[in-house]
């Protein structure tokens, strides 16, 4: 057993056996994790000021807005299909562009794919600063380059979808058992015709259900999207929150519940059958 | 060609049409789309921003940047990391009994059924909207940030604890019971410390994502970073704008390495 | 001493597992169980420890009728058995240790067994059953850093610091390498030998069964169709209980095969 400094620090236990053999026994870090994660815990308390008790008295104002929501204005109906639609259009767009963008991206970061270490720190870091930035972060800052409306929103799930599918693809292709792709070249296949069928058949799947299920995500990401100005239903709710016509907004959640419950149930059918 | 191989040629399945369907299908929804968006491109406003932008962060205001005030860079993504932190630990408690009632190997698939809709319920619902409906609460500021983060990581959390719950080796519960182990025995060291591990590893990636996630909360007034960020863009400090982008990209970038370590020291266990 | 006087069991569904069992086997002895796969050698050897019951006949084990035991007799009764299976049954996420300790938790008071505190004794218990087996080194890895090998000699590890007198063994080397299938065979040898447990194994190894065991039963279709010592079994013994070649399903037939 090798002495870290954290043995030095916290003793071993040793238990000696019958036969004389003794064995150590490091000293648990649990007591010492749970320590960190009790101040790491108080430390959050004070820099957010949360007070549990205010739950208690409070807690009722959550609901007055939410049973102020029932029942949902119908009336209010014929607002949302258009912004809706908005929505709906945006994330298709953007995550079907992206996706495709996602695929160079993916192959130029995959080390099996492209043998060149700098190219393909280069595109994972890339990748991994596109992740970073939220998406309503982008849609801000895109609102100010192209202005307010849906091309905004379009290209932030976009650049979304991009990073997000490239970096589980190369994840994926990196991983892919290269025995069959060698086993094509030897046959006598050109790179390219052997990449054309033994890695594409094993990673196609999983691109196109990553892809499935990164648009999932971009609806229901998509209807706050209209918060900063960038399109879709989100501008309605935003609008009908700040008059406090809490009726439609329980509408507005309605009908996107009902979306999003479509879309995953037609998406999830969809990556069933790729997996 | 013998009668064989004939006959098995025959059985390939023919899949043109339901191949040509969904391309027809996904054309169509992609023309519907392009035609719903409306394309504009850069104008000279827009491009003459994008170049700021760019500088801004290029040239970030590095005093902001370092500023340990409440009002700085550095505290508010402190707070932000709070936020996330708190949010984090409160909804995987409360995903904890969710994940269990939403498990058809441990209740009855009604139960089970419902309480998935609920889920899902909750799931629908914006972040924001919540933002703006706990502020009524707890007032605006990162209380009621933290209450958003909670309830908005339920959904997906307790979806991965389900997972968990229902791939469990139930060959160690078999074994503890060929040892004369009592349920509770069998609860305690034949399924704990299979959940333990996997349930931890779920909750530091949701706290990954969470902390993405907390960086919007300002928009609506719920504490972090957002607020600030949203303000130096609508009076053009393009040089705050890079320094609060600057301290994100790096803060979420190292959270992301750190995060990844731990989950794969719980998953593979080396140390 | 296990003792089956006409013991009968069916499945719910109906289908009979073990038909008129009579059989006896004495402490210390090492018995393999062989036959096809289905032919109710695992529900022969869960009988034992009442993991499974019986539904007519007696089925004496150490002196105790197996069918009049209730609830916290059963698990009392079940101290005394180890069982050993095919795929581990370990907690991989946890360490080695961890998994032999569970064999003491029974015995532990509650706010031990809820704290998960053991004493040094049982740890001390714990370390020289894994001495036994030879992977005492390993004692603070956790399991799923092991190979299948090491692996069931943890679990052989568990078993021994219950400190049993019969080991129940459901195809405990199926899943292992035939070096390493060789070594947690060995152990089982020495086992049987250095501390005189009764061993009981079902195995789908011919080869192994002859060469490790010192008496075969065969098993066909829920009736022993042999008992005997090991050295005596025969071609013929083995065609017995396996079904003469042109039973055995083979690739002519396809719809066959496809079972």
């Amino acid at each position: 057993m090798k002495e870290t400094v954290y043995d030095r620090i916290f003793k071993p236990r040793s238990y000696t056996l019958e036969n004389g053999k003794t064995v150590k026994q490091r000293a648990s870090r649990t007591p010492l994790i749970l320590v960190m994660v009790f101040l790491a815990i108080y430390a959050s308390f004070q820099a957010t000021g949360v007070d549990l008790s205010l739950i208690l008295t409070r807690g009722n104002e959550f609901f007055v807005i939410i049973w102020s929501m029932f029942p949902p204005d119908f009336e209010f109906l014929p607002n949302i299909w258009k912004p809706l639609f908005d929505t709906i259009q945006m994330s298709f767009l953007g995550s079907l562009i992206g996706a495709l963008l996602a695929v160079p991206l993916a192959l130029l970061s995959s080390s099996n794919v492209i043998k060149n270490r700098f190219l393909n720190g280069f595109f994972k870091l890339f990748l991994s600063i596109l992740r970073t930035l939220p998406t309503l972060v982008l849609a801000l800052i895109f609102t100010f380059l192209f202005g307010l409306g849906t091309m905004a929103g379009t290209l932030a799930i976009l650049i979304f979808s991009a990073s997000y599918v490239g970096k589980l693809m190369y994840e994926h292709i990196e991983n892919v058992d290269m025995g069959a792709f060698e086993a094509q070249e030897s046959m006598g296949l050109s790179k390219i015709q052997a990449f054309r069928y033994a890695i594409v058949p094993e990673v196609l799947p999983t691109y196109l259900s990553v892809s499935l299920y990164a648009f999932e995500g971009n609806v229901r990401y998509a209807a706050i999207l209209g918060y900063v100005g960038a399109g879709g239903i989100g501008l309605v709710l935003n609008e009908r929150l700040g008059w406090r016509d809490y009726p439609s907004v329980g509408m507005v959640l309605l009908v996107l519940m009902v979306v999003v419950f479509i879309i995953e149930r037609v998406s999830e059918y969809f990556r069933r059958k790729l997996s | 060609m013998n009668e064989a191989i004939r006959a098995q040629m025959g059985k390939a399945p023919n899949r043109k049409l339901y191949f040509t369907t969904i391309i027809i299908i996904v054309l169509a929804l992609l023309i519907w789309s392009t035609l719903g968006v409306d394309i504009t491109g850069l104008d000279k406003k827009g491009t003459e921003l994008a170049v700021n932008i760019v500088k801004g962060i290029v040239a970030p205001d590095l005093e902001f940047l370092f500023d340990f005030s409440t009002q700085g860079v550095a505290y508010l993504l402190y707070q932000t990391i709070a936020i996330a932190f708190l949010g984090t630990i409160f909804g995987s408690i409360l995903a904890i009994p969710i994940s269990f009632l939403m498990a058809p190997t441990v209740v009855s698939a009604p139960v089970a059924y419902i309480t998935r809709l609920f889920v899902i319920f909750i799931r629908t619902i914006p972040s924001l909207v919540y933002g703006i409906m706990f502020i009524r609460v707890t007032g605006p500021g990162a209380y009621a940030g933290v209450l958003t983060m909670s309830i908005t990581s339920i959904g997906m959390i307790s979806r991965l604890y389900v997972d968990v719950i229902e791939n469990l080796d139930r060959g160690v519960l078999e074994a503890m019971t060929s040892m004369g182990c009592t349920t509770y025995e069998k609860i305690r060291y034949g399924i704990l410390p299979q959940l333990f591990s996997s349930f931890l590893s779920t909750t530091i990636y949701r706290f990954d994502m969470n902390l993405r996630d907390a960086t919007i909360l300002g928009l609506v007034g719920a504490g972090g970073i957002g607020a600030p960020l949203i303000f130096a863009m609508r009076s053009y400090r393009w040089n705050q704008v890079g320094a609060i982008l600057i301290g994100l990209v790096l803060l979420i970038l190292l959270v992301e390495v750190i995060s990844n370590k731990l989950r794969s020291r719980l998953v593979s266990g080396t140390n | 001493m296990i003792e089956f006087i006409n013991v009968n069991k069916t499945y719910p569904n109906g289908v009979t597992a073990l038909k008129d069992i009579n059989l006896k086997i004495e402490q210390g002895e090492f018995v393999a169980i062989i036959g096809l796969s289905g032919a109710g050698k695992s529900t022969l050897i869960r009988c034992i420890n009442r993991m499974h019951d019986i539904n007519e006949g007696t089925l004496n084990v150490n002196g105790v009728d197996v069918s009049n035991l209730r609830g916290k007799q059963i698990r009392k009764f079940r101290r005394k058995i180890g069982m050993i299976f095919q795929s581990f049954n370990l907690v991989t996420r946890t360490s080695v240790i961890n998994n032999v300790l569970v064999s003491s938790v029974p015995e532990l008071p509650s706010w031990r067994k809820t704290l998960g505190l053991f004493p040094k004794d049982k740890k001390i218990a714990a370390l020289e059953a894994l001495d036994k087996v030879g992977i005492l080194d390993k004692a603070y890895n956790r399991v799923d850093q092991l190979s299948g090998g090491q692996q069931q000699r943890v679990a052989l590890a568990r078993t021994l610091a219950q400190n049993p007198s019969i080991i129940l063994a459901d195809e405990p080397v199926a899943s292992l390498d035939p070096v390493t299938a060789k070594v947690v065979m060995d152990d089982f040898k020495r086992i049987n030998q250095e501390m005189e447990m009764s061993i009981l194994i079902n195995i789908h190894h011919v080869e192994l069964a002859l060469e490790y065991a010192d008496r075969v039963i065969g098993i066909r279709k829920g009736e022993i169709v042999y008992d005997g010592k090991s050295e005596e079994v025969t071609q013929e013994v083995l065609d017995n209980i396996y079904g003469s070649v042109t039973e055995i399903p083979h690739m002519n037939n396809p719809e066959e095969a496809n079972v």
